[in-house]
């Protein structure tokens, strides 16, 4: 899975698990979004949220949160950082693969959770447009 | 680094290396065979029998070696392959896997009920179901490796069929397990091919893990570890228990605490909104070593059927932290812990996607 390092993770994903970018502590209010994006995990009960604010149809700034494993953690922490900044078209295209590149290879059995944070951010932006 | 994962494996005592290292050198020869350094190291292999004899009351002729704890569930289990099965839902997976593919509906029954739990240390009070086992004339079985130790332990006052042991609990090395068979009871070997273990398992002698085996249980005898464990390690861990109820938000107990209900060295604790294989993690980044009962830390996604069992509630065990100690920890251990879950705690129900309810 990793071997070679002494963590279980690779060092980007520790960096990510340990320093997370972007997440949203505490309440929601705390965070002036336009729109929020839920997906659950029925695999191993996981949860994932996403809150966007969009300026001028970029991801100006973005928040999450989870109640999700390390690997759930870092890689949405990394998706967050990946989002901000560009289009509405560009994010939703931002492929689990861009995200396991991103992250330097997860483990196989943490792949679904991994991808939760993109397909949070996916709902976002179609509440979005919806509104 | 604050080790409290004992339950899953101890560090080798260095009473245990010593031996072991001397056993490398001096007793390399196969202990079947019949010249004076094979006849050498089959006398060390007696003496860890007459050992672990001595300790759960048992004759050494009833107990062979095997591989770990599985290997002896395994044992068992397969040899009542086609016979009704019985189990505690609080068993390892090397019982219970192993009784949904080999179970049938022959007489006689074998019941397989473990002493007391891994994973939230629950012992259960199995003494009704041995006399029930034993008046159908069906067996009973029990798995007694987190017990080893840790309780005081008489086979015969139990009146167990069977009971396995395992070396590394207790500070033997990984590889190295016990059977005991009472005498008469039926057995099937599970490794045919060899006159090893009185024709009851083959395979060449594991001398020096038997002999490390050896050195964990004269440590045990010598020391009354169940002592130890009843005095020291269990207000370790009772400290810990009011810690967290105390200063932690959201957690609660999956350990019942109270004298006789659990082992003194296990403390399983859960923490409402947070997911247990980050809390993990979390801590292993500060040098604190625990482990999880939560289905994202578990390689095929499935929580701890133990605390599934207990509680039918998956978000229990989503954000279960076992804490399991051994006899090298300290009351500083416990400070070190308090010093950092907190905040960890704290951070994960704050980024949650659910809410804490106090
Ligand atoms: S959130 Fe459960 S495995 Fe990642």
């Amino acid at each position: 899975m990793n071997e070679g390092q002494d963590w279980i993770y690779s060092d980007i994903v520790k960096d990510h698990f340990l320093n997370p970018r972007n997440f949203l502590f505490g309440d929601e209010s705390k965070f002036d979004f336009d729109a929020v994006g839920v997906v659950g995990n029925p695999i191993c009960g996981d949860q994932m949220k996403m809150y966007i604010k969009v300026k001028n149809g970029k991801i100006e700034d973005i928040r999450w949160k989870t109640y999700g494993c390390a690997s759930a953690i870092a890689s949405t922490s990394a998706l967050s950082e990946l989002a901000k900044g560009k289009t509405l078209d560009e994010v939703v295209n931002i492929s689990a693969k861009d995200i396991d590149d991103y992250l330097g290879n997860l483990p196989k059995h943490k792949f679904h959770c991994s991808v939760l944070g993109h397909q949070a951010l996916a709902d976002a932006v179609k509440k979005y447009r919806a509104e | 680094m604050v080790y409290l994962d004992y339950a899953a494996t101890s560090p080798l005592l260095p009473e245990v290396i010593t031996a072991m290292h001397e056993a490398e050198q001096k007793f390399f020869a196969n202990a079947s065979a019949l010249h004076t350094p094979g006849h050498l190291a089959m006398n060390k292999i007696e003496e860890t029998r007459k050992l672990l004899a001595q300790l759960i009351n048992a004759n050494p002729d009833e107990i062979i070696f095997t591989s770990g704890a599985s290997e002896a569930n395994n044992t068992v289990i397969r040899t009542f392959a086609g016979h009704k099965i019985y189990t505690s839902p609080l068993e390892h997976h090397s019982i219970d896997e192993a009784a949904r593919v080999l179970g049938g509906n022959k007489k006689p029954a074998l019941y397989s009920y473990m002493f007391a739990n891994n994973e939230i240390g629950e012992i259960l009070s199995i003494e009704n179901i041995i006399k029930k086992a034993h008046k159908n004339g069906d067996y009973i079985h029990s798995d007694l490796t987190q017990v080893l130790g840790k309780l005081p332990i008489n086979i015969k006052a139990l009146d167990l069929d069977y009971a396995t042991f395992s070396a590394h609990k207790i500070g033997g090395p990984v590889g190295v397990g016990a059977l005991f068979i009472k005498d008469g009871a039926p057995f099937k070997s599970l490794i045919i091919g060899g006159n090893q273990e009185g024709k009851r398992r083959g395979t060449t002698y594991n001398t020096a893990g038997i002999i490390g085996f050896g050195a964990a249980l004269k440590y045990a005898i010598k020391h009354k570890t169940w002592d130890i464990y009843d005095a020291k390690i269990r207000a370790l861990r009772d400290g810990l228990a009011k810690r967290i109820l105390e200063e932690i938000p959201g957690s609660s107990l999956n350990t019942d605490i109270t004298p006789g209900k659990s082992l003194p060295n296990i403390l399983n604790a859960s923490f409402q909104a947070a997911e247990g294989e980050s809390i993990q993690l979390y801590l292993d980044a500060e040098g604190i070593i625990v482990s999880t009962g939560s289905a994202c830390a578990s390689g095929d996604i499935k929580p701890s059927h133990v605390l599934m069992a207990k509680t039918g509630d998956a978000e229990v065990a989503h954000s279960s932290i076992r804490f399991s100690f051994g006899l090298d920890n300290t009351e500083e251990d416990v400070k070190k812990v308090m010093q950092v879950l907190p905040g960890i705690i704290n951070r994960l129900q704050k980024i949650s996607t659910i809410e804490r309810e106090s």
